[in-house]
């Protein structure tokens, strides 16, 4: 059975955004106001996350695309209260948007904050609504909703492959970011298959997982020369 | 002081006689709203002159939806009447006034879960009647869901069928 991951290449990634703008397309993530964004209440299943480090004139800014981290161990599963996210045997943390009832348990439980809490009926202004993905479902209002990794995608190329009778292949099933991203700083694959480019990546001396030290045991694993790594103190 | 027995009490009349009235309202002179079709399709008639369920319903083997079927597959044989339905000249009308066939949907599932008739009837293995019933039985066309829709069906079929019940592979 495969463990989905992915890799992300920082030395790689230029911070176009292409992958959020892809995220939010493909998966009807709704638009909020400019004043409901200035009070936190956005949502952006994939944001990239600045840092800015030093002081004038010496500055510097670090970006990282950061989706759901898909956590082997993830804290965000155990505080649900009606079940309503879980991990499948491959490895996503699933959530299945119908049975959550907005408790916001998960969203406080994630360290990497990935969760989002609907607090608006989603709109689509303009000819937004139009362009709706019609194998993804539109979140109604207070529930919480995260990355699925394109859940969609995955269940589309194994019918694929089935039907042409042959096994998943490297590449059949990638997410919409990955997919987009003209840096390509983004690989996704099966971690367990030693063969493949996400493995091989992983093993790398440059990988880490961001905040390994909360033992969450992400399935993102970035590749930096090592400056990500180490404790704030060490970083500066 | 004793009581008189509860079914003389006036309540209980009054509350009896409300009841068959509701019932004979709700349940009868005014039933649920279902869809009501454009023309009376016969599907006992048709199946037994050898047509099979995708003929019509293109994609409900090989694609992830079933369609009703457009105007253009009716023409294909009632161009000219086969029948001397009035119900059949119904399909010429509307093909005269340049209009698709306003077919109701009868059978949907709800927006949040991801059904791919692909996944259960070229890939699983399934007949259509497995899940729709024997419409070779059919003189009128549906105005009910035809099927179960309701979660507790497929999750008694997945697990009749030892299939795996991984929620997001149907909630999306």
């Amino acid at each position: 059975m495969p463990r989905w991951g992915m890799v992300i290449d920082l030395a790689k990634c230029t911070a176009c955004q292409a992958c959020v703008v892809a995220c939010q397309t493909e998966n009807n993530v709704p638009c909020v106001e400019p004043e409901q964004a200035a009070r936190g209440r956005r949502i952006s299943w994939l944001t990239v996350l600045p840092e800015l480090h030093g002081d004038y004139p010496r500055v510097s800014m670090r970006l990282l695309p950061l989706p759901c981290l898909h956590c082997d161990s993830p804290p965000c599963i155990r505080v649900c209260p009606v079940g309503a996210t879980g991990i499948t045997p491959e490895g996503v943390v699933r959530q299945t948007f119908a049975r959550c009832i907005g408790c916001r348990y998960c969203t406080n439980a994630c360290p990497y904050t990935r969760r989002m809490f609907n607090w608006y009926r989603p709109e689509f202004p303009g000819g937004l609504s139009l362009a709706l993905n019609p194998d993804v479902s539109v979140r109604p209002k207070g529930v919480v909703e995260k990355c699925t990794l394109c859940h969609h995608r995955l269940m589309q190329a194994r019918e694929r492959a089935q039907a042409e009778e042959r096994p998943l292949a490297e590449g059949d099933y990638l997410p919409a970011c990955v997919e987009i991203c003209p840096a390509t700083a983004m690989y996704f694959g099966d971690l367990e298959d030693p063969d493949s480019k996400v493995a091989e990546l992983a093993r790398s001396p440059r990988a880490f997982r961001y905040l390994e030290e909360l033992g969450t045991e992400p399935k993102v694993i970035y590749l930096s020369e090592g400056e990500w790594t180490g404790s704030e103190e060490e970083r500066r | 002081m004793e009581l008189a027995p509860p079914w003389k009490a006036p309540w209980f009349l009054g509350f009896g006689f409300f009841f068959a009235v509701g019932w004979f309202l709700f349940g009868w002179v005014w039933p649920a709203p279902s869809p009501r079709q454009p023309l009376r399709y016969n599907h006992a008639v048709h199946i037994a002159n050898g047509m099979g369920c995708v003929d019509c319903h293109a994609g409900g083997r090989d694609q992830e939806r079933a369609t009703l079927p457009g105007l253009d597959t009716c023409l294909m044989c009632h161009q000219e009447a086969v029948t001397e339905s009035s119900e059949e000249e119904k399909i010429r009308a509307f093909a005269a006034a340049g209009r698709e066939i306003p077919w109701a949907q009868a059978t949907r599932v709800p927006r949040h879960v991801y059904f791919s008739h692909r996944r259960h009837v070229a890939l699983g293995g399934l007949e259509c009647v497995d899940c729709h019933g024997a419409m070779e039985t059919r003189t009128e066309p549906p105005r009910y869901p035809v099927g179960p829709t309701t979660m507790d069906a497929c999750l008694d079929c997945h697990e009749q069928r030892k299939v795996d019940n991984d929620c997001n592979r149907c909630h999306r």
